[in-house]
């Protein structure tokens, strides 16, 4: 490129207040977590342990039952969600008359933020919600839908699957206009049928754009903590008890931040494998096509 | 078969879908504005057995938004748009600057710099809220409205929104106005700024949604509740409310409503803001 040479005094004005916020608020913080995993409070001091809140860990059957439930929670509500937000964004980007209207119902999820979600979810769900009220209709009795061990999670997935897909959908969309109509048009003159072309040349184009949806919404929901929170606060019987709530309970209902941060650290890290993961099965299949 | 029958059909069963899809998507709001509208006793009512009334809002009755407002909601909401506004403003300076840094000079360590601001967001603030919680400690921000906006003004994705945008704008405009004699802040205010007038509403956007739908941090940052913002001061009042659901539907409702007003008419560059992203990033 030729340019004028870069006023570098500008250009770290310009950046300044960016990268300081990020560095300050971000980064920071990501430090202070790893370092305060190292310590524990004992009456009012800070006293080092090295990595015994690690091991306390590993002795710790709350925290592998915990692990166990955010595994499980992750393994289901991540293809749930993304194969929903494909098929929503293939319904949004189909033309015909009256398609505005479902487009803008479609984000409606969107506009309404978890919190509010949750609520409103809550008494739908509750002994004498609406949902109860609508499978009454065909006859199936009403459903302890939040307080009982075998519907809680799953509720929570319902929950957030709801809220999530539509966010999720805009950027798959942005993929599928990036794929030009005339692949699609060759496929046709040579008989590939809708599902063929869906599998054979939505999907593979689709990849980096799924690739990134994927690596976004398993980072969103192995940290999800708001509907844990204020629906089932972990429970019943610690079966939505994912690590984020353990961590936070650590925290702020027992005081143990020693513990809390080195939960946050595993969970982090636990992420972090999960992304090189995904980055390396992706985009290795790419290569060898 | 007949063709036209034939269309009909498929235009019929075409609809069904749409509507069955947009029905899920409906309900838990419309369920909650028709509830709001509704007298207390009657919230519950034509659901067991269910009737089509339990969607409809009879009997009508404002009580729940009068005594919403009583109970000082308007105040939350005053503190909520607070934040919001300021996060937003102090936002589109920042990130728009670095923005502007990055798409229009080169520098040693540019590419590392990028890197870690897309890092910066990818992960997310739920990840870093509790060690976040000690720094507003140290820094003695605890219960000051400073711990609210300070931390989310500078946000990764603005920056990479403002990035993408300004790389694309021809590099002859910047030259044409340099030699005119213009300094670089009057590029950007002459030449990038009238531009990007798009990315300005989509990166706002989205630090003032940012900001509305904030709940864990606030939660943490403001231990004593004396400056309650929307979703806190919501789900405080389902637990000290339990069973006035008429008002506990329009809280939800408003808090609901107003980002929703927001979006409705800027849909288009929120969409378009996004999909971008997603597709370079």
């Amino acid at each position: 490129m030729t340019r004028t040479r870069s006023p570098l005094l500008l250009v770290a004005a310009l950046l300044a207040p960016a990268i300081a916020g990020l560095v300050v608020f971000r980064l920071y913080p990501i430090a202070l977590a790893v370092s305060d995993s190292f310590f524990n409070m004992v009456r009012g001091h800070q006293v080092f342990v090295g990595v015994g809140n690690y091991l306390s860990l590993i002795a710790d059957s709350a925290f592998w039952k915990s692990l166990q439930v955010t595994f499980w929670f992750n393994l289901l509500i991540n293809p749930i969600q993304i194969a929903l937000s494909l098929g929503l964004a293939l319904l949004y980007v189909q033309k015909f008359r009256g398609i505005a209207l479902y487009r803008f119902l479609f984000l409606i999820p969107i506009g309404v933020s978890l919190p509010v979600a949750v609520i409103i979810w809550r008494i739908m769900l509750s002994q004498d919600g609406l949902v109860n009220g609508l499978i009454g209709i065909a006859g199936i009795p009403a459903q302890p839908w939040l307080t009982s061990e075998s519907f809680a999670l799953y509720s929570i997935i319902a929950i957030a699957t709801w809220k999530g897909i539509s966010y999720w959908m805009i950027f798959i969309i942005g993929g599928l206009q990036n794929i030009s109509t005339e692949i699609y048009e060759a496929a046709r003159l040579d008989g590939a049928v809708a599902w063929q072309r869906l599998w054979h040349i939505t999907i593979p184009l689709l990849r980096p754009t799924l690739l990134f949806v994927l690596v976004a919404d398993v980072s969103i929901n192995f940290l999800l903590f708001a509907p844990i929170f204020m629906l089932t606060q972990g429970g019943p019987a610690d079966s939505t008890n994912v690590l984020m709530y353990e961590a936070y309970k650590s925290g702020f209902v027992f005081g143990d931040m020693g513990r809390a941060m080195a939960i946050i650290v595993v969970v982090v890290l636990i992420l972090l494998v999960i992304v090189g993961l995904q980055f390396r099965l992706l985009n290795g299949k790419q290569e060898k096509k | 078969m007949a063709r036209p029958l034939r269309r009909g059909i498929s235009f019929g069963l075409r609809h069904i879908g749409y509507i069955a899809v947009a029905f899920i998507f409906v309900l838990p709001l419309w369920w909650a504005i028709v509830s709001s509208l509704r007298p207390n006793m009657e919230v519950f009512a034509d659901i067991f057995p269910f009737t089509p009334k339990a969607l409809l809002p009879v009997p009508f009755s404002l009580q729940a938004y009068e005594g919403v407002f009583q109970r000082g909601f308007g105040q939350i909401i005053a503190n909520t748009m607070l934040v919001a506004m300021i996060t937003m403003i102090a936002g589109l300076f920042v990130n728009g600057l670095a923005g502007f840094a990055f798409a229009v000079f080169d520098f040693k360590g540019k590419n590392a710099i990028l890197t870690l601001i897309i890092i910066s967001f990818m992960l997310p603030f739920e990840a870093i809220a509790l060690p976040l919680y000690t720094v507003t400690l140290q820094l003695g921000w605890l219960d000051n409205i400073a711990a609210l906006i300070v931390p989310s003004v500078a946000n990764g994705l603005a920056v990479f929104l403002f990035y993408q945008f300004f790389k694309e704008v021809p590099k002859d405009y910047l030259e044409a106005a340099r030699l005119d004699g213009a300094n670089w802040l009057d590029v950007l205010r002459h030449v990038y700024v009238p531009l990007s007038i798009p990315t300005l509403i989509s990166a706002g956007l989205l630090l003032f949604v940012f900001q509305w739908e904030a709940f864990l941090w606030p939660l943490l940052a403001m231990p004593s509740q004396q400056f309650k913002v929307i979703q806190v001061g919501m789900a405080a009042f389902q637990q000290q409310y339990q069973t006035i659901w008429n008002q506990l539907f329009a809280v939800a409702v408003i808090t609901a409503l107003i980002p929703i007003a927001l979006l409705m008419p800027l849909q288009r560059y929120y969409v378009q803001g996004l999909a971008g992203a997603g597709l370079k990033g």
